[in-house]
């Protein structure tokens, strides 16, 4: 009876904490256990693999900033990248971190105030954002006190502030999001939020190149310190981390106030903006989010379908192209999943545009540094990772029994069909854009070649992606952390950017050597199809219903 | 907490919902008194579960209010569900965890000791037959069992008002068998049980009422004697198809069958 009495105290006040830790304890066995993806069986826990290639990020940017002798620069870049990488993550899995309309059918009908909902939401969000920001930072922590010389009155300055200066990132992404909840009207909000991670990420990539732009270099990897530390977050960071290990200059206690009270700001308002009502608003964008009818087929639509007819081969590759056609059109959350990816490549552009630094790859190089070309052919071929991992899976996974139980001969082409539709509705008319608009910056000739190589280069990296993920399309779980691991590994990826560098190098030298890359090249990505193919056949032959 | 005074545990007061030109509930009102078994029955899209999830505060009418024990389910929302069990017919649970940390989580939910909870986990589990995979994670569980997990949850904290969604759903024979003569003990003790459902069989067994749903209104609303009285029909089922039914049943059936070999209808 006393223990009805208090919970129905803490039920009044707003926030039943017995409730918020059952709930939190709940939530962190889920995020910390394998899905029913028949690809994660007998591995890692999911979570536990992207927390390692964050950490393996978090050493590589580390190690890259060593010759940096100061340790404010040092804390700078490090922070913006783990802030940065952050952020996206938490725009990544926000359909599971943050809003979780799966936890209607299990919850809605249990005495859980909104309030405490959201409170073990938050729980599992800070949870979340700190394993990553941890995972991220705790590398530069060691590198900044021992290699960098901070000492370890760095380190332990550094870790949590780092860890702090995550959160608040995170608390921007959640306040931006969950104030769109607020003001737009729920059959429209799924729709809009793609278009919102797209821009979201078009913002942040945008902060993250330009923040070195905004820096006034002395020479080498010395920095000029100015007012332009005040328009950057994470240089408040760094001040703050400057001041506490006790090499702070004046200007550091303001950074520390800044920082102090963009964390307060940021985490405090996205909390108070949206703590009373999330629950219900969550459940009502839940159970409206099937009632939109589906749209009438038009023309396009017509002459996608003609277009599968043309490339696909089989009967099961045009049903895989077919059905994943569909799927892009209606499913608001794959969509979701994979428009951001495109944010990337558009930002560069656009920053390469307003600073005219976008380049010529074929050009002798007159300047050294960055060259925005370069992040713009990275990102392209990065796009094809979010392709590859949202299109095998979906939130009806379950339906796919259809291919078990049908007279399917491969299981196999179904996937290809649907890398088909990617291929041609998707990817290749997205590089065709790009070659348009970047033929307004270098000689068409020089654009075309250069589209040329970034697509053989998408498509050879599409097959592998697809073969390391063999599974008919629509037919797995969705699983948390997948595209921040795959993610990840493309940034470890970005290692190769330097062989990419070293080959345009050659190729700006020896004129003949572009068609011998480009020959190369077309036969990589013919090598790597067939291979996939071959994987699919053999993979998937032992592949069992997993429902 | 101001209660509502009226005879029904469970009272509907003109239950609506649209969805946009679409109004799948409409002005749905009824009194179900304590230890009543109330059988809700309806073609498909006929809008029983919508008129569950609005009556259990999964979904918010359009119009109207459900009242639990004289709570508004919009009003005093908690109030309402602490005295509330539900089976969902989504039947959705978090499928990561075992049926032993998903119950627990439940429990705590209601504030039920640890103690008791853990009694009850082995209680049920052992009760249903499923004690051996009780730490188990549920990925692999089959339909009857995730049905097994999901009635134990609902019954977890002794509710006095039941709101069962199909729930015999994956059941094998004996487990439906217990289950029926469950309902009927907890409603002889006083327990008010909401029961939805397709299977008319079982709701002219169990139930003491029939409320029949057609296009979200109700069609009609009585003992299953006094339905057949009324309509004069032999049986509930040819009470419900004579109610809901659009065409006439051997013509469909001509036509599907038609159909399935391929071949044009006359």
């Amino acid at each position: 009876m006393a223990e009805a009495r208090r919970s129905a105290r803490g039920a009044r006040g707003g926030a039943d904490w017995r409730q918020i830790r059952a709930l939190l304890s709940a939530e962190i066995k889920l995020d910390l256990r394998t899905s029913r993806s028949q690809l994660g069986r007998g591995r890692l826990p999911p979570f536990v693999t992207a927390m390692l290639v964050y950490a393996a990020m978090g050493t590589l940017l580390a190690l890259a900033l060593v010759a940096m002798a100061d340790p404010f620069v040092f804390a700078l870049f490090t922070m913006s990248g783990a802030m940065f990488l952050t952020a996206l993550s938490v725009i990544m899995e926000y359909g599971s971190v943050v809003v979780s309309p799966d936890d209607y059918g299990i919850l809605a009908h249990r005495p859980i105030s909104s309030r405490t909902y959201f409170w073990s939401k938050v729980g599992n969000l800070f949870f979340y954002v700190g394993a990553t920001a941890l995972a991220l930072t705790a590398p530069a922590s060691v590198i900044g006190s021992t290699l960098i010389g901070g000492g370890w009155s760095f380190a332990a300055a550094y870790l949590p502030l780092a860890v702090l200066a995550c959160l608040a990132a995170s608390g921007v992404v959640v306040l931006v999001y969950t104030s769109a909840l607020r003001v737009v009207s729920y059959e429209r909000f799924t729709s809009i939020v793609t278009y919102v991670h797209m821009l979201a990420t078009i913002v942040l990539a945008l902060g993250y190149v330009a923040l070195p732009n905004m820096i006034g270099r002395t020479g080498g990897f010395a920095v000029e310190r100015g007012t332009w530390t005040y328009a950057a977050p994470p240089a408040w960071f760094a001040g703050a981390v400057n001041l506490l290990a006790g090499d702070g200059v004046p200007q550091d206690g303001l950074l520390t106030v800044l920082a102090a009270a963009f964390t307060v700001a940021a985490v405090g308002a996205a909390m108070n903006v949206i703590s009373l009502d999330y629950s219900r608003r969550i459940s009502e964008l839940a159970s409206k989010s099937g009632s939109t009818p589906p749209k009438r087929a038009g023309r396009a639509s017509a002459a996608l379908l003609r277009l599968g007819a043309a490339v696909c081969r089989t009967d099961e590759e045009r049903a895989g192209y077919q059905l994943a056609a569909i799927a892009m059109r209606r499913d608001r959350k794959l969509r979701g999943r994979v428009y951001p990816a495109f944010g990337l490549p558009i930002a560069i552009i656009i920053f390469g545009y307003a600073t005219g630094n976008l380049g010529d790859p074929f050009a002798p190089i007159d300047v050294e540094g960055f060259r925005a070309h370069q992040l713009i052919g990275a990102y392209c071929i990065f796009i094809t990772i979010f392709f590859a991992t949202a299109i095998v899976q979906s939130d009806q996974w379950k339906a796919s029994w259809i291919f078990y139980a049908a007279p399917v001969r491969r299981l196999g082409d179904l996937l290809v069909g649907a890398r088909k539709l990617i291929i041609w509705r998707y990817l290749l008319p997205f590089y065709a854009l790009l070659l348009v608009v970047l033929s307004f910056a270098m000689p068409p000739a020089h654009a075309a070649l250069y589209m040329l190589i970034i697509t053989l280069l998408a498509l050879t990296a599409f097959a592998l992606l697809s073969i390391t993920a063999p599974a008919p399309p629509l037919s797995q779980a969705v699983e948390r952390t997948r595209q921040a691991r795959q993610f990840g590994l493309v940034a470890l990826g970005g290692l190769a950017m330097g062989l990419f560098v070293a080959v345009e190098r050659l190729m700006q030298e020896v004129p003949i050597s572009r068609l011998y890359v480009v020959i190369f090249l077309a036969a990589l990505a013919a090598a790597s199809e067939w291979v996939l193919r071959k994987s699919l056949a053999h993979k998937l032959a032992r592949l069992d219903f997993a429902g | 907490m101001k209660r509502d005074a009226t005879n029904g545990v469970i009272v509907f007061r003109n239950l609506t919902k649209r969805y946009g030109e679409l109004e799948a509930v409409r002005g749905v009102s009824l009194e179900v008194p304590r230890g009543q078994i109330c059988g809700y029955l309806g073609p498909n899209g006929a809008g029983k579960t919508t008129t569950l999830k609005m009556a259990t505060g999964m979904l918010e009418p359009t119009s109207g209010t459900a009242l639990i024990e004289g709570h508004d389910i919009l009003e005093a929302p908690l109030e309402a569900k602490r005295r509330i069990g539900v089976v969902p017919e989504t039947g959705a649970l978090y499928e990561n965890l075992t049926p032993r940390e998903y119950l627990t989580l439940v429990g705590r939910l209601y504030h039920l000791g640890e103690h008791e909870v853990a009694k009850k986990i082995d209680s049920f589990l052992g009760l249903f037959g499923i004690d051996d995979v009780a730490n188990r994670i549920m990925t692999s569980f089959s339909r009857g069992m995730r049905q097994k997990v999901l009635i134990s949850g609902a019954l977890m904290h002794n509710p006095s008002v039941l709101f069962l969604d199909e729930p015999l759903s994956g059941l094998d024979a004996n487990t439906a068998l217990v289950l029926k003569e469950l309902l009927r003990d907890l409603a002889s003790q006083g327990k008010t049980v909401f029961y939805c459902s397709h299977i008319l069989e079982v709701v002219e067994k169990i139930c003491d009422r029939v409320v029949i749903l057609n296009r979200g209104e109700i069609v009609a609303d009585g003992a299953v004697e006094e339905l057949k009285d009324l309509t004069h029909r032999a049986t509930l089922e040819e009470v419900f198809s004579g109610l809901t039914s659009t065409g006439d049943l051997p013509e469909i059936v001509r036509a599907f069958s038609a159909s399935v070999r391929g071949e044009e209808e006359e």
